[in-house]
């Protein structure tokens, strides 16, 4: 086991409102996160002296314009004007994920004490994936004159295989879009919270890129969410109950840039990640009152339920039916509703989530005796790392 | 059957390492990256061999013959240069001379609800212009 499990806590969270389109800048939305979790804590701003994040737009063909479309830690640091800062980083291998994992580092180095991370993501006017270019470069090459414009697809490409491997079907996904539905509905943060979602829209829902429908995909919105992490004894004295990070994980297995559709990829992602994060804690697949898992697109749920170890190979469809992933089944998945739910704000709100249920802080969706808080926190190859939070420390 | 006709498709740009792959493609020949002390065949082309480390790489052709190992049907018409075609499938292909190394591809001469997961196909190529010659596939006869 980790010696440094349990050593660093999250202890304040925050949103802003989350919008379709993008009415005002997007540093306003962080802005309004940073201020919400900092609150949250009960920390006044001026303790803040660590920042990071992952300042990155997936909207492709569109120009990184910080403040607009991105949020670095130059455009936070111009607004808040820290007094006491100590420590900064944004990353690049991994995704938002990787940047908690950095202020854990952080502040188990004595770097830093009160560390804000934030996830700002913008939604462009027009297309969301702006594909103009009559010229296909780098990578692209093999790739945009067939077709493949998005990630959508290359998502896409690694679930038919997975299905007709698997002598399985797409109407099972129904379960996850629906339950997940379910569950926005006690998130009043949520872009889909008061909309519900019925088996038979999602079956009457128009295909975007098969066997993804519309319902299969998290919709881009404009918004964003901050976490503050410190160290467990001055956890104590803050106004939260803290939730302890058990351990952690990052994807060890990288591909190929333009290699698309290896579906060996995302499970050695995954369970290259989850190995690392269930030897740290101490804890296995069984141990886990509640998951999180990234849905950005719903089939990366099955190959996080596989490649973490809480099915086999080919059963996660069969694993989410009869309950299961219900606020009182078995392995509540996504309660806060996930990126289907929210809109696609990427990974620190399943972050977030996993904090709120270790520490009994979720409200009407909170699992009854949750203390084992899984969370997979972004697509088990693109990005990914993992997480394990508890409620006890040990 | 999708209709490609009016489809402008973006036209690769080959750079150092890819060159070669296209160069072939346009003599109708399919070549693929090889590492000269592994053996091993990749696609993408890469700076180095992805097996074994090797820096000795050359293309080699290859048979056109092979399976589909994952596709997708494309309904959604965001990228307007293929909103004419929807729906259609890509496809990702594994020949059977070069395990491992995945191609992309469209499923042509067929309607694209015959692409399936290990349905055996066919190199064709598709010229764009003068200088760029798509490889394409088609199921095998």
């Amino acid at each position: 086991m980790w010696d440094n499990r349990c050593k660093i806590a999250i202890s304040g969270v925050g949103y802003s409102k989350v919008s379709r389109s993008a009415d005002i800048p997007l540093a306003a939305h962080a802005l309004a996160a940073v201020k919400d979790a900092v609150a949250d804590s009960g920390l006044e701003m001026s303790d803040i002296d660590g920042l990071a994040t992952y300042p990155e737009l997936p909207a492709t063909g569109h120009a990184e314009v910080d403040g607009i479309s991105i949020v670095s830690v130059n455009c936070m640091m111009a607004m808040l004007k820290l007094p006491s800062l100590t420590w900064h980083i944004q990353v690049g291998t991994t995704n938002i994920g990787g940047a908690v994992q950095q202020a854990v580092n952080a502040l188990l180095a004595g770097v830093c004490k009160y560390a804000v991370v934030w996830r700002a993501m913008h939604n462009p006017k027009g297309t969301y994936q702006n594909l103009p270019g009559a010229q296909a470069q780098g990578a692209a090459q093999f790739t945009a004159p067939y077709g493949f414009g998005g990630p959508g697809q290359g998502m896409a490409v690694a679930y038919t295989r997975w299905l007709e491997r698997n002598n399985q079907t797409r109407d099972k996904m129904a379960t996850l879009a629906v339950t997940q539905r379910k569950h926005t509905q006690h998130n009043p943060h949520a872009y889909f919270y008061g909309t519900p979602l019925t088996r038979e829209d999602y079956f009457a829902s128009r295909m975007v890129a098969y066997p993804f429908c519309l319902f299969d995909c998290d919709i881009p919105v404009q918004g964003a969410v901050a976490i503050v992490l410190t160290t467990a004894d001055r956890a104590k004295d803050l106004k939260p109950k803290p939730a302890y990070i058990a351990g952690y994980g990052q994807r060890l297995h990288f591909e190929t840039a333009g290699r698309i559709g290896s579906l060996s990829s995302y499970m050695e992602g995954g369970s290259s990640s989850a190995k690392l994060t269930w030897e740290r804690s101490g804890f296995s697949p069984k141990d886990v009152d509640v998951a999180q898992i990234y849905d950005g697109f719903s089939a990366s749920v099955i190959y996080g339920l596989e490649s973490y170890g809480f099915c086999k190979e080919g059963e996660a469809l069969d694993f989410i039916q009869d309950g299961r992933i219900e606020l009182d089944g078995e392995l509540p998945l996504n309660t806060f509703g996930g990126s289907l739910g929210t809109g696609r704000i990427h990974g620190l709100w399943h972050i977030i989530e996993g904090a709120l249920q270790a520490s009994g802080r979720a409200g009407s969706r909170q699992v009854k005796g949750a203390n084992v808080s899984f969370v997979g926190a972004s697509a088990p190859i693109v990005t990914g790392t993992t997480f394990i939070f508890v409620g006890d420390p040990y | 059957m999708s209709d490609w006709s009016k489809v402008t498709r973006p036209i690769p740009v080959p750079n150092e390492w890819t060159k070669p792959f296209w160069d072939a493609a346009k003599r109708n020949s399919l070549e693929l990256q090889r590492c000269q002390s592994c053996g091993h065949f990749q696609h993408p082309p890469y700076a180095t061999c992805v097996q074994c480390m090797g820096i000795d790489l050359k293309f080699e052709a290859v048979r056109g013959a092979g399976t589909i190992y994952a596709y997708t049907i494309m309904y959604h018409t965001g990228d307007k240069r293929f909103a004419s075609v929807v729906p259609y499938a890509s496809i990702v292909v594994e020949l059977d001379d070069a395990p491992g190394a995945l191609l992309a591809g469209n499923l042509l001469e067929s309607n694209y609800t015959e692409a399936k997961v290990g349905r055996r196909v066919e190199v064709i190529f598709e010229k764009l212009n003068d200088d760029i010659t798509l490889p394409q596939f088609r199921l095998a006869v």
